[in-house]
């Protein structure tokens, strides 16, 4: 999240009247960057990776587990410690060189929408030396320590995707607030528990009116034993008169049974992720980037998942993301097809918030039959981005983000037009909240051509975030280096995000993926003179049905490879065999020069992801089930109560204590964290070797 | 005496024969599958559409044309190998090569480029100081540089085995000959004194084995590549050492042995398993008969530094042909 900026946030009817002026401004100043840009050559490969904690307050003799609302607090501690020094014994573990890392800049944190939340990353962005990888892990940990140091005693940051009991009847944040303020007018969470920076109420605000309701996020309940059936959420009131919008439970099928009904940004906004961008050397090997990271989206959803509780009830899914995309979904009813349009200008599919919808590279293997014939895009826009010079695939990935409304404006910011700046641009862009976000360097052209890699969860610790990052680095560089291709049909990407929502999806479902991934090996030119006369083969193969290219496969195949999935005695024709891409990734290893240590870290990481994959590690979804499930005060009825979530609370907190000190995670699987080696194995036991 | 330069051509976008196979940590896989590939495309590549066709390019067959004319009826969308091959002097170029296509994308200084040489257990000793200059010299002619970052050499009968890393460690101690390794070793200094490798380094010694070739040397390797299995246990001598000596321990999963007698006779056999450059000893029918030894083997990669992007890798292999 960027510099919030000040001024007067205008309300939805006004916001409304400004909006075309926004896209039109905003439109030339794309036009001026990218016109800037787009001979932009031969930018390093940096990185950066960015980890969102949630705050609790929890200590072994209270009861009650927490939100903190202190976030404002927080950072500004964070700001006034100008050294930002580790205290109490915040001295990160170092792997390789220590020396290496003595000047490293300090950890940056930035506010979020949740008043709960923090966002960390690094102090500067990562290159590619492998040796830097390594410093991934301990840069984490250095930033939870910082953080850690920046609160109270009983204060925590911890890294669960969602807190369980957020927006559960009685307190659940310290301090306490009546729910049911004007902001979100949500019957579950007060208007304090968003940041109070006027960007976040207005954005809440903002959207709830423009889609002349609340947000609905259901999530299908699990159903367990004792779970009577159908299910009617009990936490919903369905006798508040405060609001207009108190209506939706009553009139407006807001909360269907079965379901668990959330009605505020706060339920999707609040989760906390992993993100990754990668910097690309120019605007054509970023758009390559952004094609081809885009169908691995969903697996890396489905591998990371850690979302199985909501409002205090284990939730039928197992990720985040349907629920933050319905959270900030601000479609009318005309948009969202539930009346015929009068007043707005088309139908649109998806929330703002949702899987990618479009392909953009310029390469020749993207098949006009892998994008949507239904893409809703501003015709009028894409002429003006034509007009001005860019290509028709580009010119159509910005008319349709264009599509949508600006939701916050500042009325200062509505002057005049200033093209050394990128504020209107990026008012549209950075509100387009896609699984991947294609992103021209900002307004001074000071940074290269950026691709943002969205969908990972939070993972608990902090081994494990690096894991996953580091993970995606070294497949951006395969991808790049062997010229891979995972293109499938995007409506099989949007299908596959679905998928990976399924409870357990990383072992019980398929995706839909490309089964072969590598390049058609161009014939020898015709520079030289000892090529042939004729070749016999055309220049291109010919190119059989779209549906052909692509097959289901299990997570653990596509990250393991046909073999390794299926076993050894499983024949597999040569078609079928994929080869998995943690052993691309280690192909792509043994071709560089890398150090046995850095290796052997590498090979803890891929090992972790490899085990996720075939089952024999559990993601944090399944443990957190497990953790409930065998909880002695759970009822088999999907309730997760107080004490549950305290404990569950309690475990993660101890499981970060540990890792912070270095200690190793044997021995909490007896006590505070049962069945943790199914989550994390034996790595990073008491020794560093694995 | 004829001379047989195998190439691969780059492999890196070339399919899949960079794959490593499942659970195999060392293997000669890729060099093979990849040649293999090379074979094969070139064969596609260099098949003419008209069959009249065929008879010119017989008729250039370079002397041996024996046999080649059933070859190519046996399967006519494959050139013979007589046009996918190419013959300068006493050397065989297998598959021919496009020089016009060599080098890379971005100038020399913006890669680090790897160069390794393997000395095979079938070549004489003697021949090494000649095998590095011409296979160094292919490597910086494919990539049109003037010199490699780092160049190392594999010695034949070196091995980093055992269930442990201790026990390879003393294994390792006891194989290779320091004589011979220290020999050879002058000819690769002088490359780097010639600024053909900037750094120069060695493959699979333990300790102990370092420990005496560095006593015996005078430029020491800045680089020892050892072959390490899941573990992180590398021998703590062998760190100790590398430490003090200030040299890197790289990880690499090549086989010492990557290219034997057998198999490159099974990848330029006959047709239809092998590229049809080999006649069938027994019936004597097609391509050329004799005595195939392997010679050297040298793998090259050029990786862009600043973006860890592998542009280019590949292996050249030379063979001596003793027609009978």
């Amino acid at each position: 999240m960027g510099l919030l900026a000040q001024g007067t946030a205008l309300d939805w009817p006004d916001a409304k009247k400004q909006a075309h002026l926004v896209r039109a401004w905003g439109i030339k100043q794309l036009l001026e960057i990218w016109n800037k840009a787009k001979v932009k050559e031969r930018d390093a490969m940096l990185w950066g990776d960015e980890v969102e904690y949630l705050v609790v307050t929890y200590s072994k003799d209270d009861p009650k587990v927490l939100l903190s609302l202190r976030q404002a607090d927080i950072l500004a501690a964070l700001a006034d410690d100008k050294s930002l020094s580790a205290k109490g014994g915040c001295v990160p573990e170092l792997q390789g060189d220590p020396a290496s890392r003595t000047n490293e800049p300090l950890p940056v944190f930035h506010p979020e929408f949740g008043r709960f939340m923090l966002e960390a990353t690094p102090g500067k962005p990562w290159g590619i030396e492998f040796k830097e990888l390594l410093g991934v892990e301990p840069n984490m940990k250095l930033r939870r320590c910082i953080a850690k140091d920046h609160m109270l005693p009983n204060e925590h940051p911890i890294t669960l995707t969602t807190f369980p009991r957020i927006g559960s009847p009685g307190v659940f944040t310290d301090p306490y607030y009546p729910v049911s303020g004007s902001k979100l007018r949500s019957q579950f969470v007060p208007d304090e528990i968003a940041n109070p920076h006027i960007r976040f109420p207005t954005l809440a605000a903002n959207i709830r009116s423009r889609r002349e309701r609340k947000v609905q996020v259901n999530v299908p309940v699990f159903k367990d034993e004792n779970t009577p059936w159908p299910w009617k959420d009990p936490t919903v009131n369905y006798d508040l008169h405060q609001w207009p919008e108190d209506d939706d439970v009553r009139t407006g099928g807001a909360a269907p049974d079965n379901f668990i009904h959330m009605d505020a940004m706060a339920f999707g906004m609040g989760s906390c992720c992993l993100q990754i961008t990668f910097q690309a050397k120019n605007i054509i090997e970023g758009r390559q980037m952004y094609d081809q990271l885009s169908p691995l989206g969903p697996i890396l959803l489905a591998l990371t998942a850690a979302t199985p509780i909501y409002k205090g009830f284990l939730a039928d899914t197992d990720v985040r993301w349907n629920q933050i995309s319905k959270a900030v979904d601000d479609r009318t009813a005309e948009e969202m097809g539930e009346k015929p349009l009068r007043n707005d200008r088309w139908r649109i599919p998806k929330s703002r918030y949702a899987s990618n919808s479009t392909y953009i590279s310029t390469d020749p293997r993207l098949r006009p039959e892998y994008l949507d014939p239904n893409l809703v895009i501003d015709e009028d826009i894409k002429q003006q981005l034509l007009d001005g010079g860019m290509d028709d695939r580009l010119a159509t990935h910005f008319a349709h983000l264009f599509i949508r409304d600006p939701i916050v404006i500042f009325n200062e910011d509505l002057q005049e037009l200033d093209l050394n700046k990128t504020d209107h641009f990026e008012n549209i862009q950075s509100t387009n909240w896609q699984h991947m976000r294609f992103k021209p360097p900002p307004a001074d052209n000071s940074i290269g051509w950026r691709v943002e890699f969205r969908p990972m969860e939070i993972q608990i610790t902090d081994f494990e975030n690096a894991a996953f990052a580091v993970f995606m680095v070294l497949i951006t560089r395969v991808i790049l280096s062997f010229d891979l291709s995972f293109y499938i049909p995007i409506a099989k990407v949007d299908e596959n995000m679905e998928t990976a929502h399924r409870r357990d999806a990383v072992l019980e479902r398929k995706f839909h993926f490309r089964k072969n991934v590598f390049p058609v090996r161009p014939p020898r030119g015709n520079s030289g003179t000892s090529t042939p006369n004729s070749i016999s083969r055309p220049p291109t193969p010919p190119r059989g049905p779209v549906e052909d290219e692509f097959r289901p496969m299990s997570v653990n195949e596509i990250i393991n490879g046909t073999a390794y999935a299926l076993g050894p005695d499983v024949e597999v024709d040569h078609e079928d065999d994929f080869p998995g891409l943690i052993p691309l990734v280690e192909s792509y290893l043994d071709s560089v020069n890398v150090d046995v240590v850095t290796r052997c870290e590498l090979a803890t990481y891929l090992d972790l992801i490899r085990k996720r994959a075939s089952g024999e590690l559990w993601t944090a979804a399944k443990w957190i089930r497990h953790f409930v499930a065998n909880h002695p005060a759970y009822a088999r009825d999907s309730v997760v109560s107080e004490e549950i979530t305290k404990d569950l609370v309690g475990a993660v907190v101890a499981i970060g204590e540990k890792e912070q000190k270095g200690e190793g995670f044997r021995g909490l699987d007896k006590q505070a964290a049962p069945d943790l080696g199914k989550l994390l194995g034996g790595f990073r036991g008491t020794s560093r070797c694995c | 005496m004829t001379k047989l330069i195998l190439s691969t051509g780059n492999i890196v976008s070339g399919g899949p024969s960079i794959i490593r196979k499942p659970g195999a940590n060392r293997s000669n896989f890729e060099f093979t599958n990849s040649l293999r590939s090379s074979f094969q495309a070139a064969q596609q590549d260099y098949a003419v559409v008209e069959p009249a066709l065929g008879g010119d390019a017989l008729a250039n067959g370079n002397g041996n044309g024996n046999g080649l004319h059933a070859a190519f009826a046996e399967d006519s969308r494959r050139a013979p190998v007589s046009l996918w091959t190419a013959q300068e002097n006493d050397v065989l170029f297998v598959p021919r090569i496009d020089w016009s296509a060599a080098g890379l994308q971005e100038e020399p200084a913006r890669y680090e480029i790897t160069a390794k040489l393997f000395f095979l257990p079938t070549a004489p000793i003697s021949n090494r100081v000649r095998y590095s200059t011409e296979a160094l010299d292919l490597v910086l002619k494919e990539l049109d540089v003037p010199g490699v970052d780092l160049l190392i050499v594999s010695f034949p009968g070196m091995s980093f085995d055992g269930d442990c890393e201790w026990e390879a460690d003393k294994l390792n101690a006891t194989q290779g000959s320091d004589e011979e390794e220290a020999a050879t070793w002058l000819a690769i200094e002088e490359l780097h004194r010639q600024g053909l490798a900037k750094r120069i380094g060695i493959a699979e010694f333990g300790s102990e084995k370092l420990a005496r070739f560095l006593k015996m040397v005078q430029i020491p390797p800045s680089v020892d590549q050892i072959n390490i299995k899941n573990c992180c246990n590398v021998p703590p001598p062998l760190v100790k050492l590398a430490k003090e000596q200030n040299i890197e321990l790289l990880v690499h999963s090549d086989c010492t042995d990557i290219l034997s007698r057998g198999t490159l006779r099974d990848l330029l056999g006959p047709r239809p398993q092998g590229a049809g450059v080999l006649g069938d000893p027994e019936t004597g029918a097609g391509g050329l008969q004799g005595d195939l030894t392997p010679q050297w083997v040298v793998k090259y990669t050029a990786v862009v530094r600043d973006r860890g992007v592998i542009e280019n890798k590949g292996y050249f292999a030379s063979a001596d042909l003793a027609e009978l």
